[in-house]
Formats: C-alpha cells, sequence, structure tokens
C-alpha cells in the first residue's frame, strides 16, 4: 500500500484544505480549470477537495480507528497532473470568499507532491537538467547570457557589478537574456536606466536563473542551491538596490529568498524604479508614442505582489498614448496561461489561456498589448500571432525607452 | 517518508510521544468531564418537556455528541499539526499549539481576532462584492446560527443558574422577547437562508455548485432541525403546553404553524421535543465530519495567515 507523505504539506495549507467552504467561486473563475477547460479536478476546489479525501482517507479519525485505506495509483497520479495544470495566478485567491492564500497552497502543493515522486511532470524534467547545468531553462551556454548586452555596447555601457561597483544591479532573468524575441527587453530596459542616469551594472555571465522555475514546480531543494548562489553574488556585489524586469525573477527575489537566506538589498520590479524615476524628474519622457494601450498584469506582479499603479502610472506618462482597460484587470485579469510549468507541459492548455486574454485585449479597443514580464510577452505574443490580431506586443519598457529622449 | 516507516514508528513509540498522546487524551476527558458536569449539574426547572426520562435521555445524547464532536475536532486538527512548520509529534505540537493560541488570544489579540472574525468570516465581506443573493444567504445562516447559540447560553444562564424571573414567567420581557421572539427571529433567519440554499442547490444549480451526499447532508440535516423546532413550537402553542400559553404572537412563525394544527397534536409534544433534541445534538456531533467544520476551521485558518510570521516582502 502507498502511503501518502503529509509531512510535507504545511499546516496552514492543511488547515486551509478544511477551512474550504466548497462554495466554487474560484471554479469559474479559474484560468485552466474552469474558464480553458471545465475540468473540476483542474479548479482550486477540486484539488482541495481531493487531496483533502486522500489526507482522510490514511490520516483521519476513520483511518486512527480501521487503519489507512489504499489510494489508487491511478487516482494519485491523476491529481498530480491536474494540479499542474495550474499557472498559479493568483485568481482564485482573489476571489475566495474564505481568504484562503491559494498561491502558497498549491506551491507547497507542489513541493508535497514532487516529495511524493508525483511531480514535477516530465515535461518539466529537460528544465529543470538545463538550470542545473546551465544556469538557465533555454539550454543555452552561460557565456551567452550577457550577449544582448553587446548588441548595444555603442550605446549603452554595462558595468560588471563582480567587477565595478554599482548603485543599481538589474537582475536581467533568463528569458530576456537569451531569447532572442524577447532581448529587446533587456536592452530597452538598460537603455531606460542610462537615460534616467541610474548606476547599473548587470552580474553578466555569471548571473545564475533566479530558480522561479524550480519553486513554481516544486522542486524547493534544486532551487536553494540556485539562490544561495545567486545570493552569493549579491553579497559580492553589495548594491543597494536589485532591479528585474522579469515579474516571476522580481516574486522569487523579492519574496522566497529571503526564506532561504538574506537578501540585503531593496528588491524592485523595474515599473517601481522607472515611475519613481518619472516622479523625481529623472526620467522624462518627451517623445510622443502614438496609439491606444492596455495593459496586462502579469500574475507575479499584481496578485503575487500587489503592483498595479506603476505600470499604469508609466503608460500615463508617455506622451500620446492613450490607457484603456481590459474588462478583467488588476486583481481579476486574466493569467496569460503560461505560468507555473504549464506552458512547458501543457502546451495547448497555455495556448487557449493566452487566446482568452488576446480576446480581452481585442475587447478593449485597444491596438498595443503591454506587459512587463517575459513571460506573459512570449505567451501573448504567440496567441495574437495564432490569430492573427490587430492588437501589436509591447513590453513596457519598449513604449518608455521610445518615449525618452534620447530616441 | 511515510507515516508507517520504520523511523517514525521509533519515534511514535518513544517515551516523549506516549506523554503527549496520552496528556492530549486527558486533556479530552477533562474538557467532556467538564461539560458534562455543567450539564447534569443545572437543574432545568424550566424546560418545556414534562416527561423527566426524555430529557435525562436527551442530556446523555449530548454529553456524547459533543464529546464526538471534541473528538473529531482534534483528530482534524491532529492532521493539520501533521505538515510541516513545527517541531514534534502532531500530538505534542497540539498540546503545545493549545495554550499559546489562548495566551496569544487574551493578550490584547481577542479584540483584533474577533473583529477579523466578525468582518471575513462572519460578514464575509469578500463575498458581499461578489453575490449578494450568496452573501445575504450566508449571512442568515451563520448570523441566525450564531445567534442561536448566544441565546441559548443566555437563556440557560438565566433560567437555570440566576433564576431571573422576568425569563421565566409568562409575560416577562426576557421571556418574550428572548425565547419568544429572539429564537423565533434567529430560526427564522436561519431558514430563510436554508431555504435560499436549497432552492440555489437544487433547483437553480447554478454551475459553479457540486452537490454531493455531503452536501446535501449538511444542508438537509440544518433543515430539517430547524424546521423542526417550529413545528415543536406550533405543537406547543396548539397544544396549550406550559410555556407556550400566552404570548402566542412573540412566537411569530411558530404561531403562524400552529393555526394549521389541531390542538391535539400536544399529546406528542414530548416525543417531538424529543427527536428535535437528538437531531440538533447528532448535528453537533456531525459537524467535525462534514462541509459544516468550515465554520471551525476557516476563522482559524484566517486568523493563522494574519498573524503567521510573513517573508519579507510579501504583499
Amino acid at each position: 500500500m502507498r502511503k501518502l507523505d503529509i509531512s510535507g504539506l504545511d499546516v496552514l495549507s492543511l488547515m486551509r484544505f478544511d477551512a474550504c467552504t466548497r462554495c466554487g467561486e474560484c471554479t469559474s473563475t479559474c484560468p485552466t480549470g474552469g474558464e480553458a477547460q471545465d475540468i473540476e479536478l483542474v479548479t482550486p476546489r477540486g484539488k482541495i477537495l481531493k487531496l483533502k479525501e486522500f489526507c482522510r482517507m490514511q490520516y483521519g479519525l476513520r483511518a486512527k480507528l480501521l487503519g489507512p485505506k489504499d489510494i489508487p495509483e491511478a487516482q494519485l497520479r491523476e491529481l498530480a497532473s491536474r494540479s499542474y495544470e495550474c499557472t498559479i495566478c493568483g485568481q482564485c485567491k482573489t476571489v475566495c470568499p474564505a481568504h484562503l492564500d491559494t498561491i502558497s497552497m498549491w506551491e507547497n502543493m507542489r513541493e508535497f507532491l514532487v516529495a511524493n515522486g508525483l511531480g514535477p511532470m516530465e515535461a518539466h524534467a529537460q528544465i529543470v537538467k538545463s538550470i542545473e547545468n546551465y544556469g538557465n531553462p533555454w539550454m543555452q551556454p552561460r557565456t551567452q547570457r550577457s550577449r544582448w548586452a553587446k548588441r548595444i555596447e555603442t550605446e549603452v555601457k554595462t558595468k560588471d557589478v563582480l567587477k565595478e561597483k554599482c548603485e543599481v544591479l538589474y537582475f536581467v532573468g533568463c528569458t530576456a537574456a537569451y531569447d532572442p524575441n524577447i532581448r529587446d527587453m533587456a536592452e530597452n530596459t538598460a537603455r531606460v536606466l542610462v537615460n534616467a542616469g541610474v548606476d547599473f551594472g548587470t552580474l553578466g555571465n555569471d548571473e545564475g536563473c533566479c530558480g522561479s522555475t524550480l519553486l513554481r514546480t516544486g522542486l524547493q531543494e534544486s532551487a536553494k542551491k540556485m539562490v544561495e548562489k545567486n545570493i552569493e553574488l549579491f553579497e559580492r556585489a553589495s548594491p543597494s538596490l536589485i532591479v528585474t524586469s522579469c515579474a516571476g525573477c522580481f516574486k522569487t527575489i523579492k519574496q522566497d529568498y529571503p526564506k532561504m537566506g538574506v537578501v540585503r538589498p531593496k528588491v524592485v520590479h523595474v515599473t517601481q524604479l522607472v515611475n519613481e524615476l518619472l516622479d523625481s524628474g529623472r526620467l522624462r519622457l518627451d517623445k510622443r508614442v502614438e496609439g491606444t494601450a492596455t495593459f496586462h498584469d502579469p500574475c507575479h506582479l499584481g496578485r503575487h505582489n500587489g503592483l498595479y499603479d506603476e505600470p499604469r502610472r508609466i503608460l500615463e506618462a508617455v506622451p500620446g498614448l492613450r490607457l484603456v482597460e481590459m474588462e478583467r484587470n488588476r486583481a481579476e485579469a486574466r493569467c496569460c496561461g503560461a505560468g507555473g510549468g504549464v506552458k512547458t507541459a501543457f502546451p495547448d492548455l497555455a495556448q487557449k489561456v493566452s487566446a482568452l486574454r488576446v480576446e480581452d485585449a481585442e475587447r478593449s479597443g485597444a491596438d498595443m498589448l503591454v506587459t512587463s514580464c517575459p513571460f506573459c510577452y512570449q505567451s501573448l505574443k504567440a496567441g495574437l500571432e495564432a490569430k492573427p490580431s490587430r492588437v501589436s506586443m509591447h513590453d513596457l519598457m519598449e513604449l518608455v525607452s521610445m518615449a525618452c529622449s534620447h530616441g | 517518508m511515510g507515516i508507517y516507516s520504520s523511523s517514525l514508528i521509533q519515534a511514535r513509540m518513544s517515551g516523549r510521544y506516549l506523554k503527549d498522546r496520552l496528556a492530549l487524551y486527558l486533556l479530552f476527558l477533562a474538557a467532556v468531564v467538564a461539560f458534562s458536569a455543567i450539564v447534569l449539574l443545572l437543574p432545568y426547572e424550566t424546560v418545556y418537556v414534562s416527561e423527566r426520562s426524555y430529557l435525562e435521555l436527551f442530556l446523555a445524547v449530548v454529553i456524547a455528541c459533543v464529546a464526538v464532536f471534541v473528538l473529531g475536532t482534534m483528530y482534524n486538527m491532529l492532521v493539520w499539526m501533521s505538515g510541516k512548520g513545527l517541531h514534534g509529534s502532531p500530538e505534542g505540537r497540539l498540546l503545545r499549539l493549545l495554550p499559546r493560541a489562548f495566551r496569544f488570544l487574551v493578550r490584547g489579540r481577542l479584540w483584533k481576532a474577533t473583529a477579523v472574525f466578525a468582518k471575513d468570516a462572519l460578514y464575509l465581506s469578500k463575498l458581499k462584492e461578489r453575490s449578494a443573493s450568496r452573501w445575504s444567504m450566508h449571512l442568515l445562516i451563520l448570523g441566525g446560527f450564531i445567534s442561536m447559540f448566544v441565546l441559548d447560553i443566555i437563556s440557560t444562564i438565566s433560567l437555570d443558574i440566576l433564576h431571573y424571573a422576568p425569563m421565566i414567567e409568562e409575560d416577562g420581557w426576557a421571556k418574550l422577547w428572548i425565547r419568544d421572539f429572539g429564537f423565533d427571529f434567529a430560526g427564522t433567519m436561519m431558514l430563510a437562508g436554508l431555504l435560499i440554499a436549497a432552492g440555489r442547490r437544487f433547483v437553480l444549480k447554478p454551475k459553479i455548485v457540486r452537490t454531493e451526499l455531503p452536501d446535501a447532508v449538511s444542508l438537509l440535516f440544518l433543515l430539517a432541525v430547524v424546521v423542526g423546532g417550529f413545528v415543536l413550537e406550533g405543537i406547543g402553542i396548539a397544544g396549550g403546553i406550559s410555556g407556550h400559553e400566552a404570548n402566542h404572537e412573540y412566537s411569530f412563525l411558530g404561531y403562524a404553524l400552529s393555526l394549521a394544527m389541531p390542538g391535539s397534536w400536544g399529546a406528542y409534544y414530548d416525543q417531538i421535543w424529543l427527536v428535535h433534541g437528538l437531531m440538533s445534538a447528532l448535528l453537533i456531533a456531525y459537524i467535525p465530519f462534514s462541509k459544516l467544520f468550515h465554520m471551525v476551521a476557516t476563522p482559524i485558518a484566517i486568523e493563522a495567515d494574519r498573524t503567521s510570521p510573513k517573508a519579507v516582502g510579501s504583499p
């Protein structure tokens, strides 16, 4: 008989299983379980009830009195697979009337699945291997990490914080550093920082994956190694501020790193820094960027970190740009479908979810869909191209860079 | 490592584990004995039922059901305590946590915790924004349930301990407004909420509602207890049972029902009183094993979430 080990589940998670009222508020707005597939087991309520049932079968009063019951392996495997169909977007946390912190529940649930040999999914294995061997999920050599900086070295001098002391450490992140379609994100961020006169540098080729992918898929132990290595680099560089342009890196460094080590510098997302630079007058946006833009709130920036106003204030500061909202915005924003390892393990599902968000953008009347996360950018751009749509995809720093006086 | 792995069995068989386990069961036993003593020592001079053996049977079942409730709750909490984040055996963790939680609450946190409970668990601030109908439904059920519980405590203390005359006399203000009107009002709140819930679950069937046996049983159990209470009151009024002889309009819903009941039904008042009492007691015992346990778990989870240390940078 297979005995489930629940010692990896947080006390609070186990408490929350009982606190779920089964109301189903989370089921209709769940992007993967409710909206894209309509499969109860993928929804928060479905997962909670099934896992609770399994826990009771082996740990409840009846199990104490009559002995634990066997849980069919197929049912366990199905729960695990369905659990990995969740993007951990946090929409369920927004709507839960019982105030359950579902984000930490799902992350903890994956940790539990890994501990019981039920996770991650096979498709994640390659990414995990790549992160462990190359320090990035894209199977790219470490030496290519700072290639983006070389492309713009004539206009922007990017310092190496491990060699030169800098006020600000720009943590680029794997996707912006390696994906040729998103490299502009790193380049434009660097341009904006230079334009505002920010003394910044990067970790160059020494920068490692932030560990977000590992943490979201439940591989805490593997992530710990990456986290410790990056924290060591932060200590060596000792900047006063760490800025990220990736919402996933931001969440990870700001929320997860302090659980595993000490991060002395303040950690901000680039939207927070740029917003401050605009307020203080260090950054001026003079050039007009004509168009109507709508902002897609990345889950890791919005629901996970409560940053909703900063990107909107930046967009409003861009001359010529008109900001319109999608019907579902801020805490209610639909997920792009890529997070939580879904795009890797279930690409078709990710595409279905991104198509829904693309429709949201089209309905808003905008001609530009703007976001501030490389993963959302990738996913939504693919969704726009698949349609095809009249709406174009943009990174927020791209628009800021266009509006900067440097041209 | 599974629960029955050899290393864990070794740990569980250790002296410390056995000591924790024994201490927890002694605590449980002490709680049940204390509750039994209170229940058995009260005189019940003003209880409506005339057959003393029915009252004694009811009290015995209440004690047994409360013991099952406490035991079920304890085992649910032991499952919580099996998770990570604390040290020692689940029994030891729970033993250490109970006095800490108590101290935490009484040291100035009680009002804050009560305010959070009132806003997030009782008033359901979040649900109000999303669905007015479901918010009203839940508020009616929970509000009625809590009011009924508070009224029960007030009545028991004033009747059986203080022997407060206005609560006993047929036209006393407390009898009219608390025992007659108060209970009817709280019961009506619950009934209205439960009927909305039943209508949603069994007639309208919106997509988000998932009806399985535990959902249906919980709802029907509550409905049976509440409706049973009004039927009992109606029979009491119709049959002119002691305590139901005058000022019927204060017991507005029971009185309305009594109009449709023949006075002869009063002959079965004691039996129906016992059935209603036993069902109410069984409902208490059922709570830890049903979805109704969220009444206990949700406020605790909200408070635990609010007060547990967060990582730096959490929103």
